[in-house]
């Protein structure tokens, strides 16, 4: 049985039986022989997804092995709902609107600053604010959602 | 010479600098913030003292603080390193009263060359062009618009005690001018303590060039030559070489600016290692922009170029001695290329990317010099700049030394946090680079005329899924945010045992 791996949404198939060519040299560092010719790859996890490090390239990968199949990744998507959530861990130096705030398109909301840098995160459609929910001076971690439009 | 040396500061810089001290046989003392406490410099210094919480103004700012650890250390002298309060002139001004020597050019120095607009003024009267612009801080708003109706559009507002693009604005027109001064105010008065903004007008496609000087106490002075520091983000350089591809095609340009830097250092009896800033154009002009009063971020090129270690001349210097190195027997051989490092995603507008470092293989061989302040497992803080190391090489012309880059970024590699490893690889190979044409916007113009990666070959991509395959076989599913490539012992995972049936199985 083989396993499909999409790699930034190619899709590859490869041979169980072919990961002998694989060898872990270090945690997450695996050397490839491929034909004689050698790969250094590392891998690292993200959210939902494999980063695939190699050749300079950075690649996006999913795994799909037979035995979940029926496990399907689901798009967040639909709800109307979005939420604004940090990009890097910070403190939030400013928040520029309220909740029940009407927002355009591109309209700043919210100044959240680590190592020396200010980043304004802007509205990437217009909405309402519903929910805000950090304050000024608060510390956010990465992923941590600040606030949530609709 | 000095016993014990205290940094008042972290990062590469301190390690340089307690490499420089080993060397010479002199103690080293590193102070730290709650946050550093298992950083590099601290590991490999002599002594080490905490100074206080995560914040700098709360720890590598506080004067009283860092004075009380080297008095506690008994240090002779102290090194700032570069920014936090290494041009500080009240610093250097409570080291000598505390009876240590600050590593650095005296108080009246730094006081007189700090300020933009006063060494702008001292530049002028020694004979040095500057950008046409004020030397006065902008009073207000009505006055600010007549001084840039005279210049003409575009017009640069700057910080009066500013540095590293904090306080810069660019002004194209009257009715940006308005926001344009009291966002650069407000921004001056955060990053400085000082809102005080001046204006002058905009040099087109200028190129960054500065020359190194050094001058011991008893008035010699010599010029190391120049940097070129052309590539910026956020008018922070990334990118500094020696020599710069402008006095490569026009070699009387380098003579010319150092002896306009030196005059400059003349004038106020400069002791120290120092920086004279320029923008030049393409026809060869020069202007003068600001002075560092210490060492820079990217001395390491005019070291690998002239081969003096200027960290040691530095405190050869501060120890009275006097300077080794006339200016005839300074010569420049092969060309010199740096690359800063830094934990921040070039793909999204260059946005600081802290955290853990999980996998570290560095590049060495020929030619490759690292100044690096991390380690695997090393968790960059949020507090301080981005900068993770300098990748710096040497070779006998810019072509080889662009090739050598290249080859060392490609044995470079760091994961855990985002890093512009990838987005120097690209850059040091794009053509305009190689050929030189520099100027302070290229970063800009690279990424707009920057054309879509090529389709990975089939041999990339297979290795990828191979390693894909193995990480997930070993590991299980990439969960939310977890990893889970590390520290996993084989044996813990059921997965795996499965895994391995079904490939029996199969």
């Amino acid at each position: 049985m083989k396993w499909q791996i999409l790699i930034d949404g190619r899709a590859v198939e490869i041979d169980p039986e072919d990961l002998e060519a694989v060898k872990e040299v270090e945690p997450g560092v695996y050397s490839v022989l491929l034909e004689g010719r050698s790969f250094e790859v590392r891998a690292i996890a993200a959210p939902h997804v494999l980063n695939v490090e190699t050749g300079g390239r950075r690649f996006a990968v999913e795994v799909r092995d037979p035995r979940n199949a029926s496990r399907q990744s689901r798009a967040a998507t639909g709800s109307g709902r979005q939420s604004v959530s940090a990009p890097m861990p910070g403190k939030v130096v400013r928040v520029l609107v309220k909740e029940g705030d009407a927002v355009d398109i591109g309209q700043g909301l919210i100044v959240v600053e680590a190592m020396k840098m200010q980043n304004e995160m802007k509205a990437s459609r217009a909405g309402r604010v519903v929910e805000v929910r950090v304050g000024e001076g608060d510390t956010v971690s990465a992923g941590d959602t600040l606030m949530v439009l609709e | 010479m000095f016993r014990k040396v205290l940094i008042a500061n972290r990062g590469e810089i301190a390690v340089r600098i307690i490499r420089a001290l080993r060397e010479m046989n002199i103690r080293s003392v590193a102070v730290f913030s709650d946050v550093d406490r298992t950083a590099l410099h601290v590991r490999m210094a002599d002594e080490a003292e905490h100074i206080g919480p995560a914040p700098s103004s709360e720890s590598y700012l506080r004067i009283d603080r860092i004075l009380e650890a080297a008095k506690k250390h008994g240090v002779d002298a102290i090194h700032p390193g570069y920014g936090f309060l290494s041009e500080n002139a009240d610093f250097a001004a409570a080291c000598e009263a505390a009876g240590i020597v600050f590593i650095g050019p005296t108080p009246d120095s730094i006081r007189r060359l700090g300020s933009k607009t006063a060494a702008r003024t001292l530049a002028k009267a020694a004979g040095v062009p500057a950008v046409p612009g004020s030397e006065e801080p902008a009073k207000d708003l009505e006055a600010a618009r007549r001084l840039a109706r005279k210049l003409v559009y575009p017009v640069l507002i700057k910080a009066s005690a500013g540095g590293g693009g904090k306080g810069m604005r660019r002004v194209d027109e009257e009715s940006e001018l308005d926001a344009a001064l009291r966002e650069a105010s407000s921004e001056a008065e955060r990053s400085f303590r000082n809102s005080e903004v001046y204006i002058e007008k905009l040099i087109d496609k200028p190129r960054h060039i500065e020359i190194q000087i050094a001058g011991d106490q008893l008035g010699n002075l010599v010029h190391l030559g120049e940097r070129e520091c052309s590539l910026q983000r956020r008018h922070q350089k990334i990118v500094e070489e020696c020599p710069s591809p402008l006095i490569t095609q026009n070699p009387k340009m380098r003579a010319a600016m150092g002896e306009a830097a030196l005059r400059i250092a003349q004038a106020v009896g400069y002791s120290s290692l120092g920086t004279v800033e320029f923008l030049a154009d393409i026809q060869g002009n020069f202007y003068f922009l600001e002075v560092n009063t210490r060492l820079q971020v990217e001395h390491p090129v005019t070291e690998l170029v002239t081969g003096y270690d200027l960290v040691r001349l530095q405190l050869q210097i501060a120890a009275g001695e006097k300077l080794p190195v006339k200016q005839d027997d300074v010569q420049w051989r092969g060309a010199a290329l740096e690359c800063r490092i830094c934990a921040e995603d070039a793909e999204n507008n260059f946005f600081p990317s802290p955290g853990k470092i999980v996998q570290l293989r560095e590049p060495s061989g020929p030619g490759v010099r690292l100044d690096s302040g991390v380690y695997p497992d090393w968790n960059v803080p949020i507090d301080y700049d981005p900068l993770l190391a300098k990748l710096v090489v040497w070779d006998e012309n810019r072509d080889s030394t662009i090739r050598r880059m290249l080859r060392a970024l490609t044995e470079y590699a760091i994961t855990g946090v985002e890093t512009n490893l990838a987005f120097f690889r690209e850059i040091i190979d794009d053509p305009v680079f190689r050929k030189g044409c520099l100027h302070t916007g290229f970063v800009g113009d690279f990424f707009a005329r920057r054309k879509p990666k090529s389709i990975p070959s089939q041999d990339l991509e297979l290795a990828a899924a191979l390693a894909a395959a193995a990480a997930h076989s070993k590991n299980g599913p990439a969960k939310n945010g977890q990893l889970t490539t590390r520290n996993q012992k084989p044996e813990t995972s059921s997965w795996l045992a499965d895994g391995r049936g079904s490939l029996l199985r199969r």
